[in-house]
């Protein structure tokens, strides 16, 4: 035992003395370690110190980028960041001596390398790394709060799962624009039925001058009764073309409030609104007052609507992607199993083609394929059909090939041992056995796929990913937690479904 | 009659598995192969079905040479060739009964019994046979159910729904303790006794083949090494037994509980 030692150490002894070893790393970091015999290592240190400094110039130009050369940019550097520059500045030589001291170490005779420098260049690396992915502690925490009013819509969003139905009544007026010799008259009142007149009947509507300042139209005075007394009466204009909207006036909707008799009177500048022009006739518009009366009931809101006719699509697609992926990957998966193949230099070549081809389009997360299948078939569920069957095919040609490659082959030799043909030695000793891990992986594979088909969506790829996005832009946060809930609960039930269909076939 | 004429084995490493192996088989002996592993008995017995293609020399099966057969003639000699294994090589996922019925795919209808349909009467015989290994009542569980001896049991009666005129046996109780190394030899020994069925076994336990064997021949590094009677080896020399086994081989006369190598 001695002896392996001894001759171990003989052949690590250094070429050049500790002193000129440790003197020459100081020079050309690694140069040092090289000569000690160390190669790799003192390749690896140079590597390691050369990295530390590139990414720390990288930094310290981000942190100073309107600064003329090297020095000013470090000063300014040094004021902004003072703590991280510092420390990376002194670790930087610090490593550069240890590295110098390293060299001597392991030039000296009998000496055993140590992994301390390594332990500083990653410590090096993590500061580095910190700076670099911007990690702040105090903004986390500080910030916790401002998110909770949206959190706490994405986390209960069912208040926007269901509308009111409600009863509406209305009356309206006609507004002749612009006035002509003979403006309309006020409706005429049919006893118990709310009643509504404007004065004037007819006037101007706001306009925009060519600086996109408003020029005001006619104020009407509009006043109403029979209403339902002390409630609130929403004002609505309609233009000829059957356009409606609530008339707003400063940034909010103008409203009246009914008095105990149920009248009220308000007065409503004329909106502005762009008409095609109709030659010289006067146009004939419409304002309203509309209460609501009473809730009836609740229905499902459009966005629930929306969220269960995509989470439908999504199951599909991620049921559809799957079918075709076992079904296409079967005949690939007999093309990738080695023990199938390796018959002749022609199969070979087939398998080497197909294992690379599998390779390449695994390793391509789905949602990559998506984007090319949105490129190729247009948005929809079909491109998130393609991205997900293409990567099924090749996640389960491979699992299915090894499979294939591990089944045991003495039930085949005893069902050949028979004077059985080759199709019934494949019913009876090749199929029994690839059941398991076929039914296994199919459905491991369905319930990867319904996941994913719930993020296809984000590039377009159909599916209910593509409304998630589409709320989360918009700020619809409770719709978003809507979509966000489905989701969760699908991908629940697929995980205890799958797991209980595994567990019987297994 | 089996005629084994300068059988030679030789795989595609380069490895020689068999090297010019010469004997023959009368009907109704039980021939035993002893031999250290690598040895090339498992060679030799899968080369006589042909689940091994050899690479030189003749087999004689009732006149007709086995390695010039074309598939559907191979078919139809492998169905009067029953075989059971070391590892029992059952469909560990199939019931018993549907193993047992395996053995007869070289006689039904190809097509039918790929969705493994059998007739009534193929299933009333799978019955039979299970009843003369004495597991009858397991008939309806899985395979992989059942313990290492009964499995093999089960193998036998693949084998006898083959209605064999000869059984290779490839080491039938190497996995399988002493007491049950004796049974499933036994029942090998009635089907040879009773019905005549020509027996060709591998095996490693001294003891066993003394017991049972009628004639023997040992291989070593693929070549005949001993040829003997079933008084020769009952006579056998440590001399005798150093060839087969080789010059570090120790006599084991305890034997059932150790291999001899």
């Amino acid at each position: 035992m001695a002896n392996r030692t001894q001759s171990k150490q003989e052949t690590r002894l250094s070429l050049v003395p500790a002193p000129v070893a440790g003197l020459l790393s100081l020079l050309v970091p690694g140069l040092g370690q090289a000569l000690a015999r160390h190669v790799y290592r003192g390749v690896l240190l140079l590597v390691s110190l050369g990295s530390i400094v590139g990414l720390l110039a990288w930094r310290v130009q981000l942190l100073a980028h309107r600064e003329e050369g090297p020095l000013a940019m470090l000063v300014k550097a040094l004021q902004r960041r003072p703590s991280f520059v510092v420390a990376m500045l002194l670790g930087v030589v610090a490593l550069w001596l240890f590295i110098a001291w390293d060299a001597y170490r392991l030039a000296r005779p009998g000496r055993r390398s140590a992994p301390g420098v390594f332990v500083l260049v990653f410590l090096l690396l993590f500061v580095l790394g910190w700076q670099i992915t911007e990690i702040d502690v105090y903004k986390a925490v500080n910030e916790l709060a401002d998110v909770w009013p949206r959190l706490s819509q994405i986390l209960w969003p069912w208040e926007a799962a269901f509308d009111e139905i409600t009863e509406v009544v209305s009356a309206g007026a006609d507004i002749q624009v612009p006035c002509t010799a003979s403006p309309p008259s006020p409706p005429e009142e049919i006893p118990g039925q709310p009643y509504v007149a404007a004065e004037p009947t007819c006037g101007v509507l706001s306009e925009q001058d060519e600086n996109y300042a408003s020029i005001l139209g006619t104020v009407l005075t509009f006043t109403g009764r029979g209403f339902a007394p002390n409630t609130e009466v929403e004002i609505w204009w309609i233009d000829p073309l059957g356009n409606e909207f609530r008339v707003r006036q400063e940034g909010s909707y103008v409203a009246a409030e009914t008095d105990d008799q149920g009248a009220f009177e308000i007065e409503v500048i004329m909106p502005y609104r762009l008409i095609p022009t109709t030659g010289e006739r006067a146009q004939m518009h419409r304002i309203e007052a509309r209460q609501v009366s009473q809730v009836v009931g609740v229905q499902p809101s459009e966005a629930l609507r929306l969220i269960i006719e995509r989470m439908i699509e999504t199951i599909m697609v991620g049921m559809m992607a799957t079918l075709f992926g076992i079904v296409l990957s079967i005949p690939i998966s007999l093309m990738a199993a080695r023990n199938l193949m390796s018959g002749s230099w022609v199969t070979m070549a087939l398998y080497y083609l197909v294992r690379t081809w599998m390779n390449i389009v695994r390793s391509i997360e789905p949602i990559i394929w998506a984007l090319i299948a949105v490129v190729w078939v247009g948005l929809g569920p079909f491109a998130g059909f393609i991205a997900l069957t293409l990567h099924s095919i090749a996640a389960l040609g491979k699992l299915y090939s090894e499979a294939i490659e591990s089944i045991d082959p003495g039930p085949i030799e005893a069902i050949q041992a028979t004077g059985a043909t080759r199709l019934q030695m494949i019913a009876y000793a090749v199929v029994p056995q690839m059941i398991p891990p076929f039914v296994s992986f199919s459905i491991y594979r369905w319930d990867i796929n319904i996941r994913m088909s719930t993020i296809l969506g984000l590039v377009g790829g159909g599916g209910i990913g593509f409304l998630l996005i589409q709320y989360i832009r918009l700020l619809d946060y409770r719709a978003a937690g809507i979509a966000v809930w489905f989701i969760t609960i699908t991908v629940a039930i697929m995980d205890y479904v799958s797991a209980e269909i595994r567990q019987h076939f297994v | 009659m089996l005629e084994v004429k300068k059988l030679t084995k030789v795989y595609n490493d380069g490895t020689v598995a068999l090297r010019d192996v010469s004997f023959t088989v009368e009907d109704g002996e039980f021939l035993i192969i002893i031999g250290l592993s690598g040895s090339g008995k498992s060679t030799l017995l899968r080369c006589i079905n042909r689940l091994i293609e050899p690479t030189e020399g003749q087999i004689i099966w009732d006149g007709v040479d086995v390695t010039q057969a074309d598939p559907t003639q191979m078919r139809h000699i492998r169905r009067q060739i029953g075989m059971i294994f070391q590892q029992f090589n059952l469909i560990k996922r199939s019931s018993v009964l549907t193993n047992v019925l395996a053995g007869r795919l070289g006689y039904v209808n190809p097509w039918s019994s790929l969705l493994y349909h059998f007739p009534q009467t193929e299933r009333a015989m799978a019955l039979q046979a299970l009843e003369r290994v004495g597991i009858a009542d397991q008939a309806h569980k899985r395979a992989d159910e059942l313990s290492g001896g009964q499995q093999q049991r089960v193998g036998i009666a693949r084998a006898l729904m083959q209605q064999p005129r000869m059984i290779l046996a490839d080491e039938p109780v190497a996995s399988l303790d002493p007491v049950l190394a004796h049974s499933i030899l036994g029942y090998l020994e009635r089907l040879n006794k009773e019905e005549g069925i020509t027996i060709l076994c591998s095996l490693h336990y001294l003891d066993l083949v003394q017991r049972y064997a009628t004639r023997v021949i040992g291989l070593r590094n693929g070549r005949i090494v001993y040829r003997g009677s079933q008084e020769d080896v009952r006579r056998m020399t440590d001399e005798e037994f150093r060839e087969v086994y080789g010059a570090e081989a120790e006599r084991v006369s305890v034997g059932l509980t150790g291999e001899a190598a």
